[in-house]
């Protein structure tokens, strides 16, 4: 039997290369369903998505990273804290932080928003100059870098519990925090066969 | 490209790289070599026929390393006569008594559940193979493995100690406890392990022990 290489597809589990028998496929090795959302195709993703920017607005807006000293409160939010941090001299962290909190989660939107309108709207239209997989992958990767910010900020708040300084989170650790979890599922459930090589 | 198979069995013999997603024919490598992508120059597979004796000891000093990294304090710091100190543990209950739940869970799932679980699914797999014993078990903990991989943020978690740290220094004196030398020595463990050993060549390695074992 001839097979073409667009009928094959990689199970996500066990990497096992099965043929794409359509709307349910059950890998031969591992015996799991490959993306058995059957009645979807980039719905799940697009709502994954979406809930991620929208948990991504208050994440910038509310105070990351209150300091307590002698009673007198300042707070930041993770943008003030890039700033801060930037007067202050220390031009890498600074850096760090702001490629992680900032770049990244915009990047991988747009990378997302990217794929999804490209296979929904224009089909499997042949764009040679951007590899779609290639775009897929890089999201899937960068994405759970921009933890870094929640983790500094629970390392902070977990130290700092002097009787004269004394940190503490806002809101915007928990949205960030769901806003990543949300566009890590958002790479996840997004169906790969739907990108198609030419 | 169009390939011809008698069965589907048959497409044991191809690879679909998991970066750009080009078919590939395998080949049979020698040992201590590996197959890269001729697409994009990612790994596909690699050849090591020590590879459960080898994961075995690693997986073993990783769970070592996981101990003691958790043990002891990570960071300790010191503001005129006062002084505190931090390990994973007392960093997730402190978040999870200051009311911050959701984060609290969060990282604790990431820094410390999801690397604890890889290392003894690490563990378990390999000292089944190596004793050719629970075949369902190994296909069950390979399963949970690609679910839980992706999800192990230790390295990630190094990263933020560090710059955590750097922050500090300024403001406080600051030490390192002992856990801190474990948990990089857990993270290059690691690293070097989801670099290296892939699920894909797991599930082959599995195949192979038991078909060996039923002849």
């Amino acid at each position: 039997m001839r097979v073409d290489s667009k009928d094959l597809l990689r199970c996500p589990v066990c990497e096992a290369v099965n043929l794409d028998k359509g709307k349910r496929n059950i890998c031969r090795r591992c015996g799991r369903r490959i993306y058995s959302h059957r009645k979807f195709r980039t719905e799940k993703s697009w709502a994954y998505l979406i809930a991620a920017i929208i948990f991504y607005i208050p994440a910038n807006l509310y105070p990351m990273l209150i300091i307590d000293q002698f009673g007198i409160k300042t707070s930041s939010t993770i943008l003030g804290g890039v700033i801060e941090l930037w007067e202050h001299g220390s031009y890498p962290i600074a850096v760090i932080i702001l490629v992680a909190s900032i770049f990244v989660p915009i990047f991988k939107f747009l990378m997302l928003i990217y794929l999804l309108v490209e296979v929904e709207y224009y089909g499997f239209r042949k764009d040679k100059k951007i590899d779609k997989f290639k775009v897929y992958y890089l999201a899937e990767i960068i994405g759970p870098w921009s933890m870094i910010d929640v983790f500094v900020v629970a390392l902070l708040v977990g130290l700092i519990h002097l009787s004269s300084v004394e940190m503490i989170t806002g809101f915007a650790s928990t949205s960030f925090a769901v806003s990543v979890l949300l566009t890590i599922l958002a790479a996840k459930t997004f169906d790969i066969r739907v990108i198609k090589k030419d | 490209m169009e390939i011809e198979i008698q069965s589907e069995e048959e497409l044991d013999n191809y690879t679909i790289c998991h970066r750009c997603h080009t078919l590939h024919r395998n080949k049979v490598l020698a040992d201590g070599t590996k197959a890269l992508c001729t697409e994009c120059g990612a790994v596909l597979y690699q050849k090591n026929r020590a590879l459960i004796k080898n994961g075995l000891a690693l997986s073993i000093s990783g769970l070592i390393f996981f101990a003691l990294a958790n043990l002891f304090p990570l960071i300790k710091v010191q503001l005129v006569s006062e002084e505190q100190s931090i390990s994973v543990l007392s960093m997730l209950f402190g978040l999870i008594d200051g009311g911050y739940y959701i984060v609290g869970f969060f990282v604790g799932f990431l820094v410390f559940v999801f690397p604890l679980m890889v290392f003894m699914i690490y563990f378990v797999l390999f000292l089944a193979l190596r004793l050719r014993k629970g075949r369902e078990l190994s296909r069950d903990l390979l399963i949970l493995l690609a679910f839980v991989l992706p999800w192990n943020m230790s390295d990630i978690f190094l990263i933020s100690i560090l710059v955590a740290l750097v922050k500090l220094f300024g403001m406080l004196e600051v030490q390192m406890g002992v856990s801190f030398w474990n948990f990089i020595a857990f993270v290059a463990l690691d690293l070097y392990m989801t670099r290296n050993i892939h699920i894909g060549e797991l599930w082959e390695l599995r195949d192979e022990v038991y078909r060996r074992k039923q002849q």
